[in-house]
């Protein structure tokens, strides 16, 4: 397909001011007359809070807010799912603290130094409680509960031996199936938890307005979730709560929810009838969330002839302190193995226990990089043990085209319309030589290298032919100006991936507008309509999908009013760019003399008195098509120190249309790191004595890699199947989350081709490659 | 959770020198409620997390006087607030200090190096201190000055613990200096971190010279396995006067690796440091003698 714009690399829409500086982020927000605000935490992982002292702090002249100061509302600050399938636990500020850093009292003064001292003088009265820190023994009878009871929807329910909530799934009749395998294979997998590690901290400015409203700048991945859930719990209407959409210094999932410090933040504005501004530290933020960890047990059963004939997998999950989206991702994560290969007859079991640790959220994958590190992990062992080539064998099995797709959970599903994994598996074979990949046991020497391949996806967006748990559609705005410009007003957060730019393209197509002269509009949650988060997958297929409707109905108004000055049919015209004038042009279908440019259409249309040509609409997609990606990875694993580089990765990534193809290759290479920190560097260790993290919440002691880590952008190869999603925007599906689910998977499937150690934990660090090595190989079960 | 890393939260004076008497004058004055300041990026990161809260703050980077690297007949001066930066762009260092060069190279990242100085590094006394072991290995001395005079003490004595030197509270450090690098000489830094800008799991420095086939003299510190940056002397002894082989450097590598110390901590495991110091100590080993024109 031939394209004006979508697939041509043009330069991003906020590239200058981003470069110069200039972009606009929560933290740069300064509103006349604003005070600063800061949090205590708490130091003990679980303490009720019998009494605090205020009275040093208000002498100081701060503004207090203590848990009694904050609305009665038990919430879920994630606002994803339906109503009756969220659950809620917690408070504004808690009266009883639930993990280390849990923010239980806020302090607003003139300066944040003055703030800050003023939060060292309160006094807090801590009934120190015993903590759950080991997952193993959360659930005993014995172990004290986090919670008597909690909130399903409307009902009130209660916990048990802290389990937060369950999911259980069963396709046909694994038992059945099993007896039918030749060869079962079981193994067990721990995934650790990692901090997001996004470059930009949490920051929340809030200016009470006359009118009794609020007017909210905040680091949110969806400022419609936070205006419903603000007006919710303060009481506001919605029509006075304004949420600025503003850039977000990166994410990965940490701002799906509505950050923890924005309600906080509301709560002193209100209180001290003032703006206040909170910026969190890297502590505070460290402490405030991150990524599911997971232990998973996977069984699966396979023929002779490599076909798989069933499957159970058992996944337990230490969410911490709150449920954030728990129930969610233990459906997520049951459609992600589900949706991986066809097990024929499949069972699911998935429980996620709350801990005295931060509470775990959505990060990028959303259960999908834990899910593929173990079937990933799982199938080169099956390819191994039966004889089987591990791209053969995954050729084999896969889910593809015509097959269901779960997209979010067992409730949003759809087939699957385009798929290049075939294509991506027999050219990634090709481009690493995978034909010339010997087994370890041939490879000696102090530095060895291996080969590992993993394949994996994501969905696009959590639409779906019907209505399911999850809330998935978006809004958009688009006016033609009268000189022909395009002002496009979309609520969909660009958490920096280029969602924007899409966006912008879309509209260029659509119109056959030249890029450059269609902007974004600064917007808010009052001059647009709902769009549900940036999250899923789904910027660029449901936001730009939404975009795209609203483009057509542009379009049609455009053509109907160029008909009226022609005289001519609107069906009976069509738009063009005319490239040498650099115009874009209505004419007469296979007349072109007869024409007429869009500015003119427009300025004609208000000196008539017509209109504006504009138009506002929502779009639900009606799928949620996966984007699948394939990792082949090269290692090199220095055995006498246990260092792992990686000499060489071919990234291979089926987005349908990559509509910025730069912007697909960057989040693939980007994941590349992101992979290698999950494969070998990264955990947020507790100290199970006082439940603090090992880390004490600064980067110095977490590690993430950076470039240094890196391969030579050389030795990096990205490749795009040639797919066309015919659902998506011009083709187009996602690649966000896809480009991050099967790094870790070929990184350790690589190790094991090297040294013939099989890893089923991560981080594979040098201390744990040099013990295995040790212990003659045999690591984890 | 009482720190704030964005904020220094404790009230302190501020005082800048503007030359070495007044410096003096005032560690005199106010000894243990006094902080030197340099670069700032050990101080500061203590100061924000309430780890240390000093009442008065003297910030010595004005004093001209005490930045300065000088080399003639041989010796090798550093005035203690030149920064990583300019030492690692200076072309003699490059050249003949390798160990040196290559301890403030793998050093954190630009921004810090560009702040942070020599001084500072040996004041701040880590015992992951990336320039200790060169300076261990090249016999550097250290000038020490109060007002009631200045000293100069082999950098051997200078280490007490993790954090401590023999530095007294109204003293200043005020040069680092490296005697003469003789021909046949060639000296190694090797460094692992968790990521390539960390503080070290582990460094380690060479210096060696050869004599023919025979390494007539050596010296070897580890850093960041034990409580100070130190000499393995075992290891040296085990070379000094002899043929350098690949059979005396395993040996020796085994014997260094023997004589440390380390604990388990954020960064490491006691076993890996064990393990691994052996094996970057076989290469550095390896590399001081190819740089002194050795052959194996
Ligand atoms: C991100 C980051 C990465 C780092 N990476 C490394 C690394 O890889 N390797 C490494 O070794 N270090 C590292 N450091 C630590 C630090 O940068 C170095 O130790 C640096 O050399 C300190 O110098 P400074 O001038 O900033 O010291 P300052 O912070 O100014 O001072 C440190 C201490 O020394 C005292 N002091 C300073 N100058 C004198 C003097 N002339 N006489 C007496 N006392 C003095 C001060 O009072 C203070 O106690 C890192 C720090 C950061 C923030």
């Amino acid at each position: 397909m031939s394209f004006q714009v979508i697939g041509k690399v043009l330069p991003r829409k906020d590239g200058i001011a981003k470069v110069c500086g200039q972009e606009v982020y929560p933290s740069d927000i300064v509103v006349p007359n604003m005070l600063y605000g800061v949090t205590l935490r708490s130091p003990y992982p679980h303490a009720e809070i019998l009494s605090i002292d205020t009275a040093a702090a208000e002498a100081m002249g701060a503004i207090v807010v203590t848990p009694d100061d904050v609305p009665d509302v038990i919430y879920n600050e994630r606002t994803v799912s339906i109503p009756e399938k969220t659950y809620r636990d917690r408070r504004v500020l808690p009266r009883r603290a639930r993990h280390v850093g849990e923010a239980i009292v806020a302090v607003a003064a003139e300066t944040e130094e003055l703030a800050f001292r003023a939060m060292r003088a309160i006094k807090v009265e801590y009934k120190v409680l015993p903590p759950v820190l080991d997952l193993d023994k959360a659930m005993d009878p014995g172990a004290a509960p986090l919670y008597e009871e909690i909130y399903l929807g409307d009902d009130k329910i209660e916990v048990r031996n802290n389990i937060a909530c369950e999911r259980i799934i069963t396709v046909g009749d694994p038992e059945a199936g099993f007896a039918k395998a030749d060869h079962i294979v079981e193994r067990e997998y721990e995934l650790p938890r990692v901090y997001h590690h996004q470059m930009e901290t949490k920051t929340a400015v809030c200016r009470p307005e006359p009118n009794g409203g609020i007017t909210v700048w905040a680091t949110t991945q969806t400022i419609h979730n936070v205006r419903q859930l603000l007006g919710h719990i303060f009481g506001i209407p919605l029509s006075k709560v304004n949420v600025k959409k503003l850039a977000i210094g990166g994410s990965f999932g940490s701002s799906i929810q509505m950050n923890s410090i924005i309600p906080i933040c509301v709560a002193l504005a209100l209180k001290a009838r003032r703006p206040v501004k909170m910026v969190s530290s890297r502590e505070d933020d460290i402490y405030d969330h991150a990524k599911f960890p997971a232990r998973i047990r996977l069984k699966v059963g396979v023929k002779k002839d490599g076909t798989i004939v069933a499957a159970d997998m058992r996944v337990m999950v230490d969410i911490g302190a709150h449920q954030i989206n728990a129930y969610p991702l233990l459906g997520c994560m049951a459609g992600w193995y589900a949706s991986l290969y066809k097990w024929r007859d499949f069972y699911y079991e998935g429980r996620a226990i709350y801990t005295n640790k931060v509470p775990a959220c959505a990060m990028q994958g959303y259960g999908n990089p834990q899910v593929n590190f173990a079937v990933e992990s799982h199938m080169d062992i099956i390819a191994e043990e039966c004889g089987f080539d591990p791209v053969e064998f995954r050729l084999k099995n896969y889910v593809g085209i015509g097959d269901e797709f779960w997209g979010q959970g067992p409730t949003v599903k759809s087939i699957i319309k385009s798929c290049g994994v075939e294509e991506m598996l027999r050219k990634g074979a090709e481009m690493i030589g995978w034909a010339n990949r010997r087994p370890h046991h041939e490879k000696s020497g102090r530095y060895r290298r291996g080969i590992g391949v993993a394949r994996g996806f994501h969905t696009s967006g959590t639409g779906g032919p019907k209505p399911g748990e999850v809330i998935d559609y978006s809004s958009a705005t688009i006016k033609i100006n009268e000189d022909g410009t395009v002002d496009v007003m979309t609520p969909v957060m660009d958490l920096g991936g280029g969602t924007g730019e899409a966006a912008v393209k879309v509209v260029a197509e659509v119109l056959k507008v030249p890029y450059e002269r269609v902007e974004l509009s600064p917007v808010d949650t009052k001059t647009t309509g709902y769009d549900v988060c940036t999250h899923a997958t789904r910027g660029v297929y449901c936001g730009c999908g939404a975009v795209y409707h609203v483009a057509q109905q542009v379009k049609t108004k455009l053509l109907e009013f160029a008909g009226r000055i022609l005289e001519e049919n609107p069906e009976n015209l069509e738009l063009a760019y005319e490239e040498e004038k650099n115009v874009s042009i209505v004419h007469v279908k296979g007349f072109k003399q007869k024409q007429i440019t869009i500015g003119e259409v427009a300025k004609l249309a208000q000196i008539y008195s017509w209109g504006t040509i504009a138009a506002t609409d929502s779009l639900r997609q009606k799928n949620c098509p996966p984007c699948f990606v394939a990792h082949f990875i090269e290692v090199e694993v220095d055995t006498w120190t246990g260092i792992v580089k990686i000499p060489r990765a071919i990234l291979l990534s089926d987005t349908g249309t990559p509509i910025n193809p730069d912007m697909v290759a960057g989040q693939l290479i980007g994941s590349l790191s992101r992979g290698m920190g999950y494969a070998l560097y990264e955990e947020t260790e507790y100290d199970l004595a006082t439940g603090k993290l090992k880390c004490n919440g600064f980067i110095t002691d977490n590690k993430i890699p950076t470039s240094c880590e890196m391969p030579y952008i050389d030795d990096i190869q990205v490749y795009f199947a040639h797919t066309y999603e015919p659902t998506g925007p011009f083709g187009a599906k996602g690649i966000g989350e896809a480009a991050l689910n099967s790094v870790a998977s070929a990184v350790a499937n690589a190790i094991y081709n090297a040294i013939g150690i099989r890893f089923y934990r991560t981080p594979i660090t040098p201390e744990k490659i040099l013990q295995a090595l040790e212990g003659g190989g045999k690591v984890g079960n | 959770m009482e720190t704030n890393t964005k904020i220094l939260a404790a009230e302190f004076q501020y005082l800048e020198g503007q030359d070495l008497d007044q410096v003096l004058a005032w560690l005199a004055e106010y000894r243990e409620k006094a902080r030197i300041l340099a670069g700032g990026t050990d101080l500061l990161v203590k100061m924000k997390l309430g780890h240390v809260q000093p009442e008065y703050i003297i910030y010595i980077k004005k004093i001209a006087a005490l930045n300065y690297i000088q080399y003639d007949t041989g010796n090798l001066k550093i005035g203690a607030t030149t920064t990583l930066s300019q030492i690692e762009r200076h072309e003699t260092i490059k050249g003949y200090y390798s160990a040196l060069y290559e301890a403030v190279r793998s050093m954190a990242a630009v921004a810090v190096k560009n702040m942070g100085t020599i001084g500072g590094n040996l004041g701040n006394a880590s015992p992951a201190a990336d320039t200790a072991p060169p300076l261990l290995v090249y016999d550097a001395s250290l000038k020490i000055a109060s007002k009631e005079g200045v000293r100069e003490i082999p950098i051997t004595e200078y280490f007490v613990g993790p954090g401590k030197s023999v530095l007294a509270p109204n003293e200043l450090l005020l040069e680092i200096s490296i005697p003469e690098i003789e021909a046949d000489t060639g000296s190694s830094f090797l460094k692992l971190g968790r990521v390539a800008a960390d503080i070290a799991k582990i460094n380690v420095a060479v210096c060696l010279k050869r004599s023919g086939r025979t390494c007539t003299s050596c010296r070897i510190a580890f850093g960041s396995v034990a409580p100070i940056p130190m000499r393995v002397r075992e290891a040296e002894s085990l070379l000094e006067g002899k043929e350098l082989t690949e059979d005396l450097i395993t040996l020796a590598a085994r014997a260094g690796a023997a004589e440390i110390k380390p604990i388990t901590d954020n960064r490491s495991t006691r076993e890996y440091r064990l393990k691994v110091s052996r094996v970057i100590l076989e290469e550095a080993l390896r590399a001081a003698w190819q740089r002194a024109g050795g052959a194996l």
